[in-house]
């Protein structure tokens, strides 16, 4: 059982994508912590 | 067509590179660390990490250069189940999230995994456990360093010893300077960096190269690596979901930030850092896929991801490459360095040579632990190839996982169930460990976990069910408290 051209890209840009968003949402929680002063 | 004959990154470049970012990670390190007074603050950075940084040391530690350089490996010898199978790995972290909580409720004064072994289940499981565990720490303690010396020496040509000597020493020195504050501070932006980089050459493959032509020169030259009933892989798969479980549930480096991270933080901080982590492995597996549309030669196997990035964006994509490893290694070396100290301070030295050892004492004898650490890394990591065992980084790497497989049920069993039986939590990591390191020289480094997890599940099943001995969770907390110098 092989897998498809498809189903091979369609896991892959999705990986991609989520790992493309990753720094902006740890940016963001940086941010946030900060602010509320509770980064440490 | 690219090989591994010549450096694909000019020898000025790299060095100007290991210079700043060295510089970089030790001004860091100095800065986080420079109100650490006691050994508390040294160890477990106050105790009250926030969410940002607890995530993104969860995810940076497990981001190793393993995961950017072997996923590749196994993705060019496993196919798509071996970057999907190691992406399974984020089921540790995620799985580990409720135990961090539990860990924390009931040992809120705790240090190391080997306090809760020793209080849980007495002094013989405890140093069985320091045993497996130790193996474990050194074992990818010396695969990350050898992973450094063969990045640098393949990118930029740098001597072997040398890129290892560099990269060990700059760790050392920044976990030396700020404890676990400055491993989880450089960890933040060490996080920032792999993600985005491994990100950013993930697109430009998929650009250059597109999904049609990896399928179809797949398909035409290495079909089974898109086999998705590739027996090996599927048993991968199953024994790198175990690997990952057994390392995270069993070592201190997991252990010590559930300590270190604010009441509220551990679950969320595990959970959300698993779910984040888990397409890191396919985004730095798959460009390994493309290496047959690349028509790249690919004399060592672990050397593909570096390769393929070099040939798709040329001196680019060796930069980013290398600042990217030098980020991951860095990343779990100073993790390891600094939890693997502090078990060594507490249940080695404060466990079994100077009983009575003040915090203050403590707080120096991590330092000196750190260094000494350091140097037998080095020692090991110098004479890689000359050591039977030590052969490939995959191969290291899995040779552990008997050992930490062994390990997954005396944690849980410990954490959660009362009736779990000492004995047999001694004898079920002993036996898996055996078990499973025979498997792995007798079927492969691909079912050593699976046999550990297995033979230990039934073991402390069984062993609780025969001679259930019943548990105070109080002791945890009472033992625990601080007394007799244990506390600054």
């Amino acid at each position: 059982m092989t897998i498809s051209a498809a189903a091979l890209a369609t896991i892959v840009v999705i990986a991609t994508l989520v790992a493309s968003l990753t720094p902006i949402l740890l940016i963001a929680l940086f941010i946030r912590d900060w602010k509320k002063g509770c980064l440490w | 067509m690219t090989s591994l004959g010549a450096p694909i990154l000019p020898t000025s470049i790299a060095w100007g590179l290991l210079a700043a970012f060295s510089i970089l990670w030790v001004a860091l390190g100095w800065w986080l660390g420079r109100h650490n007074r006691t050994a508390e603050d040294h160890m477990l950075a106050g105790r009250n990490v926030g969410l940002a940084l607890a995530t993104a040391t969860a995810m940076a530690t497990w981001v190793t250069a393993n995961t950017t350089m072997t996923a590749p490996q196994l993705a060019l010898q496993l196919g798509v189940w071996g970057m999907l199978g190691y992406s399974l790995g984020a089921l540790g972290l995620i799985l580990f999230a409720p135990l961090a909580r539990r860990i924390r409720e009931l040992m809120p004064e705790g240090f190391t995994s080997g306090d809760f072994i020793r209080l849980r289940y007495g002094k013989f499981t405890w140093r069985v456990f320091l045993v497996v565990s130790l193996i474990y720490a050194f074992g990818w303690l010396v695969s990350m360093a050898m992973a450094g010396g063969v990045l640098i020496n393949a990118l930029a040509g740098i001597d072997y010893r040398v890129g290892m000597t560099v990269i060990l020493t700059v760790c050392v020195i920044y976990t030396l300077l700020g404890g676990l504050r400055a491993v989880i501070g450089t960890d933040f932006i060490q996080t920032i960096i792999i993600i985005a980089g491994a990100a950013f050459i993930a697109w430009l493959t998929i650009d250059k190269v597109g999904f049609e032509a990896i399928h179809f020169n797949l398909l035409d030259e290495r079909p089974e690596l898109l086999n998705l009933l590739f027996p090996a892989a599927i048993m991968f798969l199953f024994n790198n979901l175990l690997f990952g479980v057994g390392e995270i549930f069993h070592s201190n480096v997991w252990w010590s930030r559930a300590f270190a991270f604010g009441r509220n933080v551990g679950f969320r901080a595990y959970l959300l850092g698993g779910l984040l982590w888990l397409p890191i492995p396919i985004v730095a597996g798959f460009i390994a896929l493309a290496t047959p549309a690349l028509g790249i030669n690919v004399p060592a196997a672990d050397m593909v991801g570096p390769l393929v990035a070099a040939e798709v964006l040329g001196l680019t994509g060796a930069i980013v490459v290398f600042i990217v490893v030098f980020a991951a290694l860095a990343s779990s070396l100073d993790s390891l360095l600094a939890a693997t100290s502090d078990l060594v301070t507490r249940d080695i030295y404060r466990g079994h040579i100077r009983p009575r050892a003040s915090a203050q004492n403590q707080f120096h004898a991590t330092k000196v632990i750190v260094v000494l650490l350091g140097l037998l890394t080095w020692l090991a990591a110098s004479y890689r190839g000359e050591i039977p065992i030590v052969g490939s980084l995959a191969e290291l790497l899995y040779f552990t996982g008997a050992f930490v497989a062994s390990a997954i049920w005396p944690i849980v069993a410990g954490l959660y169930w009362r009736r779990a039986n000492p004995a047999g939590a001694a004898l079920s990591m002993i036996l898996g460990s055996t078990l499973g390191l025979i498997s792995y020289f007798a079927i492969g480094f691909y079912v050593a976990a699976l046999v550990g997890a297995a033979v230990s599940l039934v073991v402390m099943a069984g062993s609780t069910w025969l001679w259930p001995r019943p548990f105070d969770w109080g002791r945890l907390a009472r033992d625990e408290a601080p007394a007799g110098g244990s506390r600054a």
